[in-house]
């Protein structure tokens, strides 16, 4: 009798072949090339160049006016190119969904992303040099556009091709034009296309730090390339805070963009766990 | 429950993250040793593309050889001082022998890491000999070039280390050594300005147009530091102030603590300076100046000796008037920066580790590292002139440096008292003389008689060694020392030993920098405030424009619906009875 109380209460491990199982060794990658990294920052944000605690690093940041001017530049870069994706992929998005040959054509757009991007914005620099344009801000913000197009236009291009076509019939039935039904049927049903793309090219463009030193011979220095330096030159403390002030614009724009789409209804990406 | 599982599993991980890491280290540690089966081991760390790499191979043959132990050499490289200091000073990879600049060796000797190199080899000479020939001890000066030693000592010689004051010299042995110059086209600048304007140049002083926005600056903090400093000196734009570290006025420093003074006026000049270049440079670069000169894509460039030297060579050559398309100048003041090799005091193979370092002192090894990566070493230049292994290694068809006389390019000649005249002509009307060994020969020491000396040539006209050659040499010397069948030309060797660029007279006008210090953070954060200039104002422009064509897409939508709307209503008036 208490012989099989006690194997009945005694918590037995059992291996059991449930689909969790195979979400093991992505929690495991997780742990070890996201957690452990960011924890790592976070720890080396806090401490001085003799593994004291401090926050200094915070002060040396936040009072120093040429990092401020670089986070605003790296902003404004940001904002201008995901605006100028947004202006040249949404049209573009647009007609080729309407074309029964989109989706062929589409892949035209994708395709120089299968060459690896340092490539690519060499070539581009060499195409420049050729045809003698002054490297700076113009061309940075070229390379930017022509790097993160495509991923504008993919999510828009998925959006706008799945919108059910009897809406807009249904509109033009209603008597609206073509403007109109554009503005109130097609725009509102490709918002989350849009959320997702100015994700896609808002957050990799405010780090990038590549594309800006090679298309400007080094003269347009991004956030980016600032905390390479930091790093480069063993300020460990200062380029981990600038790491972590990245970080948060990073998940403040998550958040905004979240909770637009939350607005309207619909999710962009949802939490892993 | 299902959390907690969770928070169990990522518990679980991280203990063996955690258990696992320390494991992975020891194995890295050890790894060596393990595997070796009994070998020593040697671990050596030097920048990328900074040796002939089969030097290596050769030097295990030779450890051999010495001692009758195997060596496994472990070669590694890094590609900046920074990412050495980090990986060595927390010791997370164990390293025998690194080759880093003198700033950063400076560093690590004030860390206390490196061995006294002076000590070690006094002890294995007692057991090796013949293995420590090529170092200085207290019988021979070894083979390093005497005056760059003297230059390290000058900066170097006492430097505090704890409570002991200790020498560079005894902590580490130079490898290679250069200047900091102007790269430049000879097309655009000629030496007229480069002597006027210096360093000047890198801001378009001299308001060539041509040169405007085609200048590129090295994207390094201390270089460009050393020249914005020397620039302020010759062109009068130091703080008209005292400098606080020295007690003296600015203008009054030498090259040595110009360079190296990191005095708040000074780095704010420098910032200033440093803003303004910006209108006139093309940008900032570590790698690609050299191509881009090639190219012609800029016409100036901040380099380094070696990477000058090597951008010269490939550059094209212009044989009616004997100059190639790009040359470098090194202005009056300017700064000398050397790496050495040191031994780290955790190493356990201190004595394969002195015994690589003495190799690398041979004049061959210094030859063929100079063939290989271009820039200069610091075996004693007088040494590698009247050694065999050194000549055959620039011999070497891949290299070039130097080339066996020819008949159709040099005139043997001699004189009474049997000295040997080579006479090269090069440019029409422009010869000279050169002795057997490329020496210059001064017109007043060419006899007015001079005969053609008989000598062989084989049938591509290459001039064979004189069997009397022995009567030529100058005293002491037995055999001709730089080949057996032929005659080396002695313009290659001259071309070779007497360039400026290669081998610059080392004067009191160039300085070696020291290591910053505390000051470093200041410097970078000066550098990067220069470098980053302000918000420029076409991005400001490039939003407004955004916003504008933003604003104008919905303006226009509404602009039309309420053209539409007025109609829409006189309609609404006839046909309202209808509908419905």
């Amino acid at each position: 009798m208490t012989n099989a109380a006690v194997a009945v209460s005694k918590p037995k491990w059992r291996f059991k072949l449930t689909k969790r199982v195979f979400s093991y060794p992505y929690v495991l990658f997780m742990l070890l090339f996201v957690v452990i990294p960011l924890v790592m920052i976070l720890v080396n944000a806090f401490l001085d160049a003799d593994n004291n605690l401090t926050l200094e690093n915070f002060a040396d940041f936040f009072t120093d006016k040429s990092s401020l001017v670089i986070l605003a530049n790296s902003l404004l870069v940001g904002v201008i190119t995901t605006a100028i994706c947004l202006i040249i992929g949404y049209p573009l998005a647009y007609f080729l969904s309407k074309m029964p040959s989109g989706r062929v054509l589409v892949l035209f757009y994708v395709l120089p992303m299968w060459v690896n991007f340092l490539i690519r914005t060499l070539a581009t620099k060499a195409i420049f040099i050729a045809m003698d344009v002054t490297l700076g801000m113009g061309t940075v913000i070229f390379g930017m556009v022509y790097n993160y197009l495509p991923f504008m236009i993919l999510p828009l291009h998925t959006t706008l091709s799945s919108i059910d076509r009897s809406y807009i019939e249904a509109a033009q039935d209603l008597g609206a034009d073509s403007s109109t039904v554009f503005l109130k049927t097609v725009l509102p049903l490709s918002v989350s296309g849009i959320i997702s793309g100015i994700t896609m090219v808002f957050i990799p463009t405010i780090s990038t730090f590549a594309i800006s030193q090679l298309l400007s011979n080094g003269k347009i220095f991004l956030f980016g390339d600032s905390i390479q330096m930091k790093f480069e030159q063993g300020l460990y403390g200062v380029g981990s805070i600038m790491s972590l002030v990245m970080l948060v614009f990073v998940l403040v724009s998550n958040f905004i963009i979240n909770r637009a789409s939350r607005k309207s209804g619909l999710s962009v990406g949802r939490s892993l766990w | 429950m299902k959390k907690r599982k969770t928070l169990a599993l990522i518990a679980l991980a991280v203990v063996c993250v955690c258990a696992a890491a320390p494991l992975l280290a020891a194995c890295n540690a050890s790894g060596g040793g393990i595997m070796s089966g009994g070998a020593d081991t040697l671990v050596i760390y030097n920048w990328e593309d900074y040796i002939d790499t089969d030097l290596l191979d050769e030097f295990a043959t030779y450890y051999r050889e010495v001692t009758g132990r195997k060596l496994d050499i472990t070669y590694s490289t890094f590609d900046t001082n920074e990412t050495m200091l980090t990986q060595v000073m927390r010791g997370e990879t164990a390293v025998d022998v690194v080759c880093p600049s003198e700033y950063a060796i400076q560093r690590l000797m004030t860390a206390g890491l490196l061995a006294d190199q002076k000590a070690l080899v006094e002890q294995y000479s007692a057991i090796y000999p013949e293995a420590f020939t090529h170092l200085s001890n207290s019988e021979t000066d070894g083979n390093i070039n005497s005056t760059v030693l003297d230059k390290i000592g000058e900066i170097f010689g006492e430097m505090k280390v704890g409570d002991k004051v200790v020498d560079m010299r005894d902590y580490m042995v130079p490898y290679m050594w250069g200047t900091l110059g102007l790269l430049y086209n000879t097309k655009i600048i000629t030496e007229e300005q480069l002597d006027k304007y210096g360093w000047g140049l890198l801001w378009n002083e001299a308001d060539i147009p041509e040169l405007e926005n085609m200048i590129l600056m090295k994207d390094s903090v201390r270089d460009s530091y050393a020249a914005v400093v020397l620039y302020m000196e010759k062109y009068k734009l130091l703080p008209d102030a005292v400098s606080d570290t020295y007690g003296k006025r600015f203008d009054e420093l030498t090259v040595n603590e110009l360079i190296n003074c990191t005095d708040r006026p000074l780095l704010e000049r420098a910032e200033e300076l440093l803003t303004a270049q910006r209108d006139h440079i093309s940008g900032y670069e570590v790698d690609f100046g050299k191509d881009d000169m090639i190219n012609e894509i800029v016409y100036l460039d901040l380099a380094w000796s070696g990477d000058a030297l090597w951008a010269i060579e490939e550059s094209e050559y212009y044989e009616d008037t004997d100059t190639y398309q790009l040359g470098y100048y090194v202005p009056e003041k300017s700064n000398i920066w050397y790496d050495g090799w040191a031994v780290l005091e955790s190493s356990d193979s201190k004595l394969a580790a002195m015994m690589f370092i003495d190799y690398m002192c041979t004049p061959e090894a210094g030859a063929r590292n100079i063939g290989v990566i271009g820039y200069t070493s610091a075996v004693d230049q007088e040494l590698m002139r009247y050694d065999y292994g050194a000549a055959q290694a620039l011999l070497d068809e891949e290299v070039e440096y130097l080339w066996y006389a020819n008949a159709e390019e040099c005139e043997i000649y001699t004189d009474k008292n049997g000295g040997l005249f080579f006479y090269f002509e090069w440019v029409d009307g422009e010869g000279y003389y050169r002795d057997l060994f490329g020496k210059k020969i001064p017109d007043e020491k060419i006899p007015d008689e001079l005969t053609l000396f008989a000598a062989e040539t084989d049938e591509d006209g290459y001039y064979r060694l004189p069997k009397n050659i022995a009567d030529f040499l100058p005293e002491g010397m037995e055999s001709y020392p730089l080949d057996e069948d032929y005659i080396v030309c002695p313009d290659s060797i001259s071309l070779f030993y007497d360039d400026e660029g290669r081998y610059p007279e080392i004067t009191e006008n160039l300085g070696v920098m020291r290591d910053y210090g505390a000051a470093n953070e200041d410097v970078v954060n000066m550098w990067q405030r220069a470098k980053a200039g302000g918000v420029p104002d076409s991005l400001w422009w490039c939003l407004l424009a955004i916003v504008l064509f933003v604003a104008v897409v919905p303006g226009a939508y509404f602009i039309k619906e309420a053209v539409k709307a007025r109609p829409r209503k006189i309609v609404k008036k006839h046909d309202g009875s209808d509908s419905e």
